[in-house]
């Protein structure tokens, strides 16, 4: 249990880990095959999350094409913190698959874009850093605990780009509910993820000083 | 914002599931309240996990991506000032970082040749474009061929001018049109191409320029007969180093955006110092 609270709110690095950092050590020194290994090692996960976000082939290329640039450009920087390579980068190819999706809707207002990824991710550092590597099957089992009505809140807002009103129109549910659903659901992930019941989980706090 | 408020909004705040304002509006009060916000991190934290869900279906991207992002960084690369792009001996930036110096002395052993591979590989395109003539005269359409010498020869008299940039233009997948292209000063696009299917009917072949997030602005249209090379002066527009020139082929002139497919590509490249 210690184990995988740690990879969540603790973070180990594993031998994974160690490597990506070297080669992202190497794309911070300009170096282009690194930027190489590094594609190879994560174009698919990396595609595939950006055509699930657009359903688009050329714009999920475009979008992997972007995140790439992005990490290439931005490696000097983000290579000082302590966190996963794995999802600062696929974090930024998210980030930029949900911009472009909102850029194809004229209603959505969009904030001026932002150069450096890092600065524009809606994660700030910080969560990037505690994050380890899960696999697949903890993530399975942390999304599987969530109802279906959760699991539709976060993923139409984490891979439809959706706003939490946009969610509320499509859904034909008051806002209040889809932060409610959003909110537990991301608690009970958390709970499944880092394995406790939740009696320590500090956000059961909230509204108390 | 009240703390209140901005903790009613974590929840979709993590998700980046609010309205630009209000994103905003949470960033500068997280920036600025003095209170603890417990609640944005225990949210955030299972975030970064959702691109890991097990529900996406994993996909390969085309085999040009990589060519696409690769040719992107190389210019990106040249065209940082007073970097030291060649120089593998540096000190590696981010001292903090401890690896293995095993693994640091294999990655640096492997990258002499892998940077000497991709300036081979940029400079093989650029040699291509230019033996296309020879193709041509062995094919013996010395007319054809010459007229493509001269093509190449523009090319480099308007890259060698100071300010202009330059433009190895590589396939998109599927198609073979490759070609070298100067962006002079004015914007103007002086471009050699080869390897261009015939156009029939009204169709033509549109130069854009991409510049940034912006859209493709055409500059120029021209048609190909069936020696399939062209030699184009555009028009003069906003071109800054780095912009991408594209090549279309649109069903009729006049797009104001591209309506056909994308033949071949390329970036805009500032000469070095």
């Amino acid at each position: 249990m210690n184990d995988r609270k740690d990879r969540v709110s603790g973070r180990v690095a594993s031998p994974a880990d160690d490597a990506d950092r070297a080669v992202l050590l190497r794309v911070a020194d300009g170096q282009l095959d690194a930027l190489q290994d590094l594609y190879d090692t994560y174009r698919t996960m990396a595609y595939s999350i950006a055509l699930r976000i657009t359903a688009d082939a050329s714009l999920a290329e475009d979008v992997v094409q972007d995140a790439f640039l992005g990490a290439w450009r931005n490696a000097a920087r983000y290579v000082e913190g302590k966190g996963s390579v794995k999802t600062w980068l696929l974090s930024i190819v998210h980030h930029r698959a949900v911009d472009a999706v909102r850029r194809r809707r004229p209603t959505v207002e969009l904030p001026e874009r932002e150069d450096i990824p890092p600065a524009s991710l809606t994660l700030p550092d910080i969560w990037l850093e505690v994050a380890g590597n899960l696999d697949r099957e903890e993530i399975a089992v942390a999304l599987g605990s969530l109802s279906d009505v959760q699991r539709e809140a976060i993923e139409l807002a984490y891979f439809g780009g959706l706003t939490q009103q946009e969610i509320a129109a499509r859904t034909g549910t008051p806002l209040g509910t889809v932060k409610s659903r959003i909110r537990l659901g991301l608690l009970s992930m958390r709970r499944a993820l880092v394995g406790e019941d939740g009696s320590d989980d500090p956000a059961t706090g909230v509204g108390s000083p | 914002m009240t703390h209140e408020q901005a903790i009613d909004l974590a929840p979709a705040f993590v998700l980046g599931a609010l309205e630009a304002a209000e994103m905003a509006a949470v960033r500068e009060h997280l920036a600025t309240c003095p209170e603890s916000h417990l609640e944005f991190e225990t949210l955030g934290s299972v975030v970064p996990y959702l691109v890991e869900s097990p529900d996406i279906e994993l996909v390969e991207p085309s085999a040009a991506l990589r060519d696409r992002i690769m040719a992107a960084a190389a210019a990106d690369l040249a065209g940082r000032s007073g970097e030291p792009a060649a120089d593998t001996e540096s000190a590696p930036t981010g001292p903090t970082i401890a690896f293995p110096s095993a693994t640091e002395r294999e990655a640096r052993a492997r990258t002499r040749t892998g940077r000497i591979g991709w300036a081979m590989r940029i400079a093989a395109v650029v040699a291509i474009v230019a033996l296309g003539g020879w193709n041509l005269v062995l094919q013996n359409d010395l007319t054809t061929a010459r007229r493509f010498d001269q093509a190449v020869s523009r090319v480099i008299t308007a890259a060698a001018e100071s300010g202009s940039q330059t433009v190895v233009l590589t396939p998109t997948e599927d198609n073979q049109a490759s070609g070298l292209a100067a962006i002079r000063p004015d914007g103007s696009v002086v471009l050699a191409m080869r390897n261009l299917p015939q156009t029939t009917g009204t169709e033509v072949y549109e130069t854009w320029v991409i510049v940034g997030d912006g859209a493709p602005v055409p500059v120029g249209d021209f048609m190909v007969d069936a020696n399939g090379f062209a030699a184009v002066t555009t028009r003069p527009t906003t071109a800054p180093p780095g912009a991408i020139i594209a090549v279309s082929r649109e069903p009729k002139p006049g797009s104001s955006a591209p309506i056909g497919p994308i033949v071949s590509t390329g970036v805009g490249l500032a000469p070095s110092s």
